[in-house]
């Protein structure tokens, strides 16, 4: 099948190819699979915790060359984000933009859901951490009762 | 279409592979357009289209995946469409033996490419063996949760399938340099 020109150039000279720290508290990682075809993507992002805004992208995807070029293109929109208006991104703007025939609309699916998973992932993260903080902030209240024993 | 009616196969997994190409070859013969050149246009036409029919139907049960989605389709349409079943942990592993291998075909470490594939080459036949297991349960009755487990583990042969796919694709070209 005849790619189109804009899958070409971000296939042959993907952006933002690489992997961010999993266990950094700031990012987020999305991993789908796309049953369809059984190709799998990973998908990172870093965000400022204070402004929510997406820092960094970075993807790693074994596909087809749509699959390779939906994830660089969503890494390339998504930074300077907010993480609010990446939850945004739709699968169909990934088609229109990169001409994607029918068959391979599968293959954009995977780079939105990838997306989604990674700021679900980043919010878990956070929730967690400021969960952990309260708990920190409670501790001296709960001292008292426990010199009582 | 139903490619176990075509061939006159019964439905199961398990298909035995001699009989397969054994059915597959009478029919090509039978049907063949030698057989048809007295005959009038619209049989001619209908032999035609039927030998089409037996060529896709043969190479669908043929391959394990694509037998055990077509017996699927016969069980009805999958509730989530085309929904992931596999779990994250599944996906996690899924990913590790991918970069593994890319790692493996970037370093020209063919050993490595070689142990990469025999890990893929057990997890498809443990896959395999456990859907032939739900699908011949299944053929005693079709329970829900059966059919949702058979669906999962086809969707884990493909993703078996695709990285041993890979592997073949490494050797080739190791073959070709
Ligand atoms: S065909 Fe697998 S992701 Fe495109």
């Amino acid at each position: 099948m005849a790619y189109s020109k804009e899958v070409i150039e971000h296939y042959e000279q993907p952006r933002n190819v690489g992997t961010l720290d999993k266990e950094d508290p700031t990012v987020g990682t999305g991993l789908v699979g796309a049953p369809a075809c059984g190709d799998v993507m990973r998908l990172q992002i870093k965000v400022n915790p204070e402004t929510n805004v997406v820092e960094d992208a970075k993807f790693k995807t074994f596909g087809c060359g749509s699959a390779i070029a939906s994830s660089s293109l969503v890494t390339e929109w998504v930074k300077g984000k907010t993480i609010d208006e990446a939850l945004t991104l739709k699968n169909s703007q990934i088609v229109e933009e990169l001409n994607l025939p029918p068959v391979k609309i599968h293959c954009s699916v995977l780079a939105e859901d990838a997306i989604k998973s990674a700021i679900a992932d980043f919010r878990k993260k956070q929730a967690e951490r400021n969960g952990e903080r309260k708990a920190e902030n409670a501790a001296p209240a709960a001292q008292p009762s426990q010199g009582g024993k | 279409m139903d490619p176990f009616a075509t061939l006159g196969l019964p439905r199961r997994y398990d298909v035995d592979p001699g009989e397969l190409d054994r059915r597959y070859r009478e029919l090509q013969k039978a049907l063949h357009p030698d057989r048809y050149t007295g005959a009038g246009a619209s049989e001619r036409r209908m032999s035609l289209s039927k030998a089409v029919e037996v060529n896709e139907a043969y190479r669908v049960l043929r391959d394990d995946v694509k037998r055990a989605e077509a017996l699927l389709a016969l069980l009805g349409p999958a509730p989530g469409g085309e929904r992931e079943t596999v779990s994250s942990e599944f996906l996690m592993e899924a990913m590790e033996l991918r970069e593994a291998l890319a790692d493996a075909k970037h370093a020209r470490d063919l050993s490595q490419v070689q142990r990469l594939a025999a890990r893929a080459e057990a997890l498809w036949a443990e896959t395999r063996r456990q859907l032939a297991a739900v699908f011949s349960s299944l053929a005693q009755s079709a329970a829900p949760a059966e059919v949702a487990c058979a669906r999962a583990l086809v969707n884990q042969l493909k993703y078996h399938q695709r990285l041993l796919d890979e592997v073949s694709l490494i050797r080739e070209e190791a073959e070709a340099s």
